[in-house]
């Protein structure tokens, strides 16, 4: 399984539930996910039916993935598998089945951690430390020289926007401070692989926007981020590329029209609008594809539920032969929150 | 927020080994201690036991003199066999293996107080607080981590034991450089006993550094154990006092064999440091004591015990963290 080709996992999709009613304004809000640079071909981290327990739970179970250069999202419910799975590519954890490999080097040794850059979801560190000694130690122990260990240090500070409060205790830090200090520590040693878990929690949206223009620029640059989240909005917005996790396996992973396309029986929600409402309707109707249709409450447009994926060909020839004027034209459920409905039967809990 | 400095200066040089990381590890661990009010006063108390031998010699000279000279008498009593009383007394202050005996003992049973109170701060703090994962997501391996701590608690240790012991030996140095020359000094001039010069150095070295890699190592591991202030003081009270005196009932009330001294740990730390500063075993109060190769087997013992704990624990650090 990799990152190249979608691919679901049988146990995720038998027990998928009916989707959920989802607001139609919320949709209209979204952003579409941005594009994620192409794959490279070498896989930096990968997984070979690697299996966890702790003791007679099992954290993750017979994973097997690639991940390679470029934006991976990680989601899943609590407990699915994805903090374990982060883990034990940051060499934090041993497998009990399998092999994690990281630039080709079992990730349990220190010497993969050259390579890998882990930013956890704590959020307590040596409060009496300031921001800066923090980062100069993590950087001293990433093996630099006291100076070189300085430098890297003010530069990964000036680049998360700390290097102005670095010197205040971390103790008074704010939680979008302690997040950018957690990724400060991350980069400090320009790591192949970035692993960050919720890195944009309690991150105000300025700073969010900030934090995603890093991420993207790294992949853009050739680093391979793994990111688990549980803000899907913020997900989408940093890449169409996900992993999903359910009770300890991957249940699908790809790009997430790859995925929705493959979720053949759960048909799209798309919410259309043109200057000819009815003669679209009717027209909509006498395709196959199309299994539903409703007025939207408002009366401007309609709601339909559509199979396969030829429909949205058809819906362009129909619009051309009739000439309409299209006025919107949304699809509902192709968000990650929507998938993840489909495969796991409800939303990530934080 | 400078998405320019991505790749900024790109390191060309070659990084140094996880070995390095031992030290910024202790400096961050100590760093947190030396913030804290109550070490400082728990160490100002070390202090004033380590003032006392300092000026104590000092005291110890002054009368001597003040009784050599007359100018002190004690009723009838014949000065001279004052003065030797007082020598006798107070000789634990001559700078001979004695002092440093008892300056270690002292000194060691604030030094337990101490690391009772800072298990947490320096190690268990990191298990509480799960800091720990940054320290192992880092390319250091895990005894890198595990070391760093040890020197840390080290640190400590020698700064209440054998950094004030040096001061002392310094003192006597300078008050008769022949302290230094002559190994014999104490003998050769009928001033006491045991050995004087680069082998009583020695042996204040030696003891030191059996306090030192015994403590740390306990402490790491009582710590990574207990993690909270707490649970540490009462593992550490039951391992150092409770045992204690459970040995010495054994030994002293139910006349077992002193091969029992050996539960109590601090009797078999002393002894091996009485063995570095030179005193045979037959000096050794009270008594009888044990060998000193079972004291060391036995310190031994439990030393790769602590050791093979740490190991698992660091192994397993995700399962708590």
């Amino acid at each position: 399984m990799n990152t190249h080709e979608s691919n679901i996992a049988a146990p995720g999709l038998e027990e998928a539930p009916r989707p959920s009613v989802v607001s139609v304004a919320a949709r209209a809000e979204r952003t579409p996910a941005r594009e994620t640079p192409p794959l490279a071909d070498e896989p930096v981290l990968v997984f070979e039916q690697v299996s966890k327990w702790y003791g007679s739970v099992i954290g993750v179970n017979q994973v097997t993935l690639e991940i390679r250069p470029g934006i991976t999202g990680l989601v899943g419910h609590n407990g699915s598998g994805k903090s374990t799975l982060m883990r034990l590519a940051a060499g934090l954890a041993r497998p009990e089945l399998g092999r994690v490999l990281v630039g080709g080097l079992d990730a349990w040794s220190w010497e993969a951690k050259r390579n890998v850059g882990f930013c956890p979801d704590l959020d307590v560190f040596y409060e009496e430390m300031s921001g800066r000694g923090f980062i100069q130690t993590m950087a001293r122990l990433c093996g630099y020289t006291r100076a070189a260990a300085h430098r890297r240090a003010e530069d990964a500070l000036l680049l998360v926007g700390m290097a102005q409060r670095a010197r205040l205790p971390l103790a008074g830090y704010s939680k979008g401070m302690r997040q950018r200090v957690k990724l400060a520590q991350a980069l400090v040693h320009e790591p192949a692989l970035l692993l960050l878990d919720e890195p944009l929690s309690g991150i105000d949206p300025v700073g969010r926007r900030e934090m995603i223009a890093i991420f993207h620029e790294l992949a853009r640059r050739g680093t391979c981020l793994l990111i688990s989240s549980h803000e899907l909005d913020a997900l989408e917005r940093l890449t169409d590329r996900v992993a999903i996790m359910a009770a300890g396996r991957v249940a699908a992973v790809g790009a997430l029209t790859q995925i929705r396309d493959l979720l053949a029986d759960h048909p799209r929600s798309i919410r259309l609008a043109c200057d000819q409402d009815n003669l679209l309707a009717r027209r909509l109707l006498e395709m196959d594809e199309v299994v539903g249709l409703e007025r939207t409450p408002g009366g401007q447009g309609f709601l339909i539920s559509v199979r396969g994926r030829d429909f949205f060909q058809k819906l362009n020839r129909v619009v051309l032969d009739e000439n309409l004027e299209m006025r919107h034209m949304e699809t509902l459920d192709e968000s990650t929150e929507d998938i993840l409905d489909y495969l796991l039967g409800g939303r990530p809990s934080n | 927020m400078g998405l320019k400095l991505l790749h900024y200066r790109s390191w060309q040089g070659t990084f140094r080994s996880g070995i390095w990381s031992v030290w910024p590890i202790a400096r961050v661990a100590l760093a947190t201690l030396l913030k804290r009010r109550m070490f400082w006063v728990l160490y100002a108390f070390g202090m004033l036991l380590f003032l006392m031998f300092f000026f104590g010699s000092f005291l110890l000279d002054w009368i001597e003199g003040q009784v050599a000279e007359g100018a002190v008498k004690i009723g009838q009593i014949d000065p001279n066999r004052v003065s030797r009383s007082l020598r006798n007394v107070i000789r634990i202050l001559n700078g001979s293996q004695d002092t440093f005996a008892y300056f270690f003992v002292y000194q060691g049973g604030m030094v337990m107080n101490v690391l009772a109170f800072t298990g947490s701060l320096l190690v268990g703090g990191d298990f509480v607080r799960r800091s720990v994962t940054f320290y192992l997501a880092k390319p250091i391996h895990r005894w890198h981590y595990i070391l760093g701590k040890c020197l840390a608690i080290g640190i400590v240790i020698n700064l209440m034991t054998t950094l004030p012991a040096l001061l002392l030996y310094g003192q006597n140095v300078m008050g008769d450089w022949q302290y230094l020359l002559n190994v014999n000094y104490f003998t050769e001039g009928n001033l006491g006993r045991g050995p004087a010069g680069w082998r009583l150095l020695l042996g204040i070295f030696g003891f030191g550094a059996v306090l030192t890699v015994c403590l740390s190592i306990i402490l790491t591991a009582v710590s990574a154990w207990m993690r909270r202030t707490l649970p540490i003081i009462m593992v550490w009270v039951t391992i150092f006092v409770f045992l204690r005196m459970l040995s010495e009932m054994l030994v002293e009330r139910l006349q077992y064999g002193p091969v029992w001294r050996l539960l109590d740990l601090w009797n078999s730390m002393c002894l091996l440091g009485f063995a570095c500063l030179g005193f045979e075993e037959k000096q050794i109060w009270p008594s009888p004591q044990p060998p000193y190769w079972q004291a060391a087997l036995s310190l031994a013992a439990v030393c790769v015990v602590s050791v093979i704990y740490l190991d698992r624990r660091m192994r397993n650090v995700e399962i708590v963290s």
